[in-house]
C-alpha cells in the first residue's frame, strides 16, 4: 500500500470516527431529554405544548337561592380587578418613565380613589411583573377604566356571590368564601349544600394565538361547566324580614344579650322564619369575625335555633303534661295541693317562682301558674323516670332533629340509663319543669309543634325543592312519629290555650284568634337569677293550629320573664303571620 | 398515469447512445399531453402556490371567524353581566327592607298593631272569587 493510499485510508478513518464520536454525543443528547428528562418529572411535551396550546377552566355558575315566593336570596354578579404590569410599564416608557407615570397614577386615582397616589406609585415601583392593586370594583369604574385605554394596565373578571337582601336570613343562608381560585359555602344552606350548587367546571383546550387568545376555530376542545344547582327554601322573606326586626328591636330595648325566633308551619314542619340576633350580613361577612353569638359561645355564623342549646324552662312543663296525659294518668282537673314547695325523699326540695303557694290547683292551672311543684309533682310522684323518658326521647329532645340533614346540636339531658352514674331523681325533678336539660329552639318549636299537629311530629326542613338543571326535587312533609295520642294533644292544646287567656302566657294572645302559648323564664345554675332566658312557645290558631312561634331572649335586662320579655314578640309575630296569610279570627269574643 | 415511452418498438438495428436513452427515460408524461421538466417545475411551482393562496385564504376566513367567535363569546360574557347585575338590582328593590326604607322616604309610617280590632259582622256571607288567593300557605 502506497503512502498516499495510506494517508487516505487514516482520514477516512478519522472522519469516521468523528462522525461516530458525534453521533454518540448526538444519541447520549437524545438518551437525556427523552429517557433521563422525561423521567425526573419535566413533562418537556408538556412544557412545549403549554406555550402555545391553553387550558382554560370554565367556571361553573353558582346556583341561585330562592324563598318561597321565588324572592331571590343569593345570587352572581361580575366584577372586576385591575391589575398593572409594572415592568412593562418601565419598559414602554424608557424615556419620559415619569410623565407618564405621573399621568397614569392620576388618572387611576380619579376612578379608584379608595387606591391613594402613593400606594399607586408604590405598586408601580414593586419591580414585579403584574400587581392587583383593585379588587371587586364597580361596573362605572370598570367602564371609566375601558374607556380610558391607560397602556399595562388591565381588568380581570371574577364571579362573586351576592346577597341582595342583605342580612336577611343570613344565619340560615351562610355564605360563600372567595379567593382567586376557589369558592366555597360555609356555614348554612351555602356550605350544606355546597356541592350542589357550585356545579361542575368545564374546560376549555385550545390553541392560542400570540395575544393568548384561544382559537376556537380548529383543533380545540371544550367540556362545557354544568351549572349549579338553584335551591327554592321555605323561608318567607317578608316573615322574615318581620321577625328579623321584631328580634332586634327587643334585643336592643330589652338590653339583652342575644336572641332566637323560629316560626313553622304545624302542618309540614316547614321552617317559614329562623332568626338569630345578633346577626351578619354575608356580603361582608369578614368584618363579623369577632362577633360572638349563643351567649359568647359560638360566631355569630352559625344559626342559633340549630346551635344554641339552652335550657327552656318552664316550656318544658307542656312536654310534661304531655307525657302524662298520653299515659292517661292525669287530665287536665286532676288536682294536687301546691304549698309553694314540694319535698322528695330522694331529691332536693322544689319551689315555685318566688316561693308562691297556689294551694289546690288543677293541671291546667299549674301551666297557668307555671307552678315548678306541679310539674316537678308530676314527673316524680306520678310518672316516674321510666314513664317520663321515654317520652323526652319521643319528642326528640338529646337527638338531631333531621332537619335537612344538616349538622346542628342534639343537645342533651341525664337519663339513669345513659349516665347511671350521675343521675338522680333531682334530675328528674328539675327537667320537668326546664332545667336539667338542654335543648335547642328548634327542638322545643317541633316539640310544641307535635302537640299543635294532633300528637304527630313532622320532620322539620329549609329546603323545598332543587331544581338541578331542569331536574326538579321537591320535599315532601315527612312524619317523624307519633308522639303523643291526638285526644292527649287536644287536651293539652285546650291546657295551653287557657295558659294563654287567664296564665302568664296572656301577653302573648292575638286579639281575635285562639292561642295556646306557656312562657319559661330560665335560670341557669352557677349565675344570678337575674340573668334568665326568657321564652314563649306556642301555636296559632290554638282551635286549628297553623304556626308554631318560639321566642326566646337571652339575659334580658328591663324585665326577665317570658312572659313580659319574650311574649309581646309572640303577639306581634303571631299577629303579622294571621294577617299576612289572611287566616280569619276564630275568637270572635276577644 | 406515468410511464416510460414504449422502447419495444424502436428500431433494433439503430441503437441509441447512452445519454440520449437516459434523456428519453427521464422524458415523463404526468398528464396526457407532453411536458418538459421545465413547464413541468413551472407547473408544480404554480400549484403549490395555489395550493397555499387557497390555505392561506382558508387560514384567513378560520382566523375571521374565530375573531367574530370571540367578539360572540365577549359579548355574551357582557350581556350575562348585565343580565346578572338587573337580577340583582330587581332582587334587592323587592326585598322587604328595601321595600320598608322607601316607604318610609315617602312619609309611611308602620301600622300599629295594638289599634287593630277585630269586627265581628253577623250574618255575613263569604264573597265569591274565581281568583285563588296569590299568597298561598306554605
Amino acid at each position: 500500500m502506497s503512502q498516499e493510499l495510506r494517508r487516505a485510508r487514516n482520514r477516512q478513518m478519522l472522519i469516521f470516527l468523528l462522525v461516530c464520536f458525534g453521533m454518540l454525543i448526538l444519541l447520549s443528547r437524545l438518551y437525556y431529554w427523552q429517557v433521563v428528562e422525561a423521567h425526573s418529572g419535566h413533562n418537556l411535551a408538556q412544557l412545549a405544548n403549554d406555550e402555545h396550546i391553553q387550558n382554560i377552566v370554565l367556571n361553573a355558575p353558582r346556583g341561585l337561592i330562592y324563598d318561597a315566593d321565588g324572592r331571590i336570596l343569593a345570587t352572581n354578579v361580575v366584577r372586576d380587578d385591575v391589575y398593572i404590569e409594572p415592568i412593562q410599564f418601565s419598559v414602554d416608557h424608557p424615556d419620559d418613565y415619569q410623565a407618564s407615570l405621573a399621568t397614569v397614577v392620576h388618572s387611576l386615582h380619579q376612578v379608584l380613589p379608595t387606591v391613594s397616589q402613593d400606594q399607586l406609585y408604590k405598586d408601580f415601583n414593586s419591580g414585579l411583573q403584574t400587581m392587583r392593586i383593585a379588587t371587586r370594583i364597580d361596573p362605572t369604574q370598570s367602564q371609566q377604566l375601558e374607556a380610558m385605554h391607560l397602556p399595562d394596565i388591565f381588568l380581570v373578571s371574577r364571579t362573586w356571590r351576592v346577597y341582595p337582601q342583605g342580612s336577611l336570613a343570613a344565619q340560615v343562608l351562610g355564605y360563600v368564601t372567595q379567593t382567586d381560585t376557589d369558592n366555597h359555602g360555609v356555614y348554612g344552606i351555602e356550605g350544606q349544600y355546597n356541592t350542589l350548587l357550585a356545579g361542575k367546571p368545564g374546560s376549555l383546550t385550545a390553541e392560542t394565538d400570540l395575544d393568548g387568545n384561544p382559537l376556537v376555530v380548529g383543533p380545540s376542545s371544550e367540556q362545557n361547566p354544568v351549572p349549579g344547582a338553584d335551591l327554592t327554601l321555605t323561608i318567607n322573606s317578608d316573615i322574615q324580614y318581620f321577625v328579623e326586626q321584631g328580634l332586634a328591636q327587643a334585643v336592643k330595648q330589652l338590653g339583652a344579650q342575644s336572641g332566637t325566633v323560629v316560626v313553622l308551619n304545624v302542618r309540614t314542619g316547614a321552617v317559614v322564619a329562623m332568626a338569630g340576633y345578633p346577626t351578619f350580613d354575608p356580603n361582608q361577612y369578614w368584618q363579623y369575625a369577632n362577633q360572638k353569638g349563643c351567649l359568647g359561645s359560638e360566631d355569630v355564623y352559625f344559626n342559633p335555633a340549630l346551635y344554641c342549646s339552652y335550657e327552656p324552662g318552664s316550656t318544658m312543663k307542656a312536654v310534661t303534661m304531655a307525657a302524662a296525659l298520653d299515659q292517661h294518668l292525669i287530665t287536665p282537673d286532676t288536682s294536687f295541693f301546691d304549698p309553694g314547695y314540694i319535698s322528695f325523699p330522694d331529691a332536693p326540695t322544689v319551689y315555685n317562682w318566688a316561693d308562691l303557694a297556689y294551694g289546690r290547683e288543677t293541671m291546667t292551672q299549674v301551666l297557668e301558674h307555671s307552678a315548678n311543684v306541679g310539674a316537678a309533682y308530676v314527673a316524680h310522684n306520678i310518672l316516674g323516670a321510666s314513664r317520663y323518658y321515654p317520652y323526652l326521647a319521643r319528642f326528640g329532645f338529646g337527638q338531631f332533629t333531621g332537619i335537612n340533614d344538616g349538622p346542628e346540636t342534639p343537645g342533651y339531658y341525664r337519663t339513669p340509663s345513659n349516665s347511671p352514674q350521675v343521675w338522680t331523681p333531682s334530675d328528674l325533678t328539675r327537667q320537668a319543669f326546664g332545667q336539667s336539660i338542654d335543648a335547642t329552639p328548634l327542638q322545643v318549636a317541633m316539640a310544641y309543634e307535635a302537640i299543635a299537629n294532633g300528637g304527630v311530629m313532622m320532620r322539620p326542613y329549609l329546603l323545598a325543592s332543587v331544581d338541578n338543571n331542569g331536574h326538579i326535587t321537591t320535599t315532601q312533609p315527612q312524619v317523624v312519629r307519633r308522639v303523643i295520642s291526638a285526644q292527649a294533644a287536644h287536651l293539652l292544646t285546650s291546657m295551653l290555650e287557657e295558659a294563654a287567656t287567664v296564665g302568664l302566657a296572656q301577653t302573648a294572645k292575638v286579639s281575635g284568634y285562639t292561642v295556646a302559648a306557656k312562657t319559661g323564664t330560665a335560670t341557669t345554675q352557677g349565675i344570678s337569677d337575674s340573668e334568665t332566658e326568657a321564652s314563649v312557645a306556642g301555636f296559632i290558631p290554638a282551635q286549628n293550629p297553623q304556626f308554631v312561634i318560639l321566642v326566646k331572649i337571652d339575659r334580658p335586662q328591663a324585665t326577665i320573664f317570658g312572659g313580659t320579655a319574650a311574649a309581646p314578640l309572640w303577639k306581634a309575630i303571631g299577629q303579622q303571620l294571621m294577617e299576612y296569610y289572611q287566616i280569619p279570627p276564630d275568637d270572635l269574643k276577644s | 398515469m406515468y410511464g416510460l415511452k414504449d422502447r419495444e418498438n424502436a428500431p433494433k438495428s439503430l441503437p441509441q447512445r447512452p445519454i440520449q436513452a437516459a434523456k428519453r427515460r427521464r422524458q415523463l408524461y404526468p398528464f396526457l399531453f407532453h411536458m418538459g421538466p421545465v413547464a413541468l417545475s413551472v407547473c408544480s411551482v404554480l400549484l403549490i402556490g395555489l395550493m397555499a393562496l387557497l390555505y392561506l385564504s382558508q387560514v384567513n376566513q378560520a382566523v375571521s371567524a374565530n375573531d367574530t367567535l370571540l367578539n360572540l363569546h365577549a359579548q355574551e360574557a357582557v350581556l350575562q353581566r348585565e343580565n346578572q347585575d338587573l337580577v340583582n338590582t330587581i332582587a334587592q328593590e323587592q326585598s322587604p327592607a328595601y321595600i320598608a326604607a322607601k316607604a318610609k322616604r315617602m312619609g309611611l309610617v308602620p301600622a300599629d298593631q295594638s289599634a287593630i280590632q277585630v269586627l265581628v259582622v253577623p250574618h255575613l256571607k263569604p264573597i265569591p272569587t274565581d281568583v285563588p288567593s296569590q299568597r298561598l300557605k306554605p
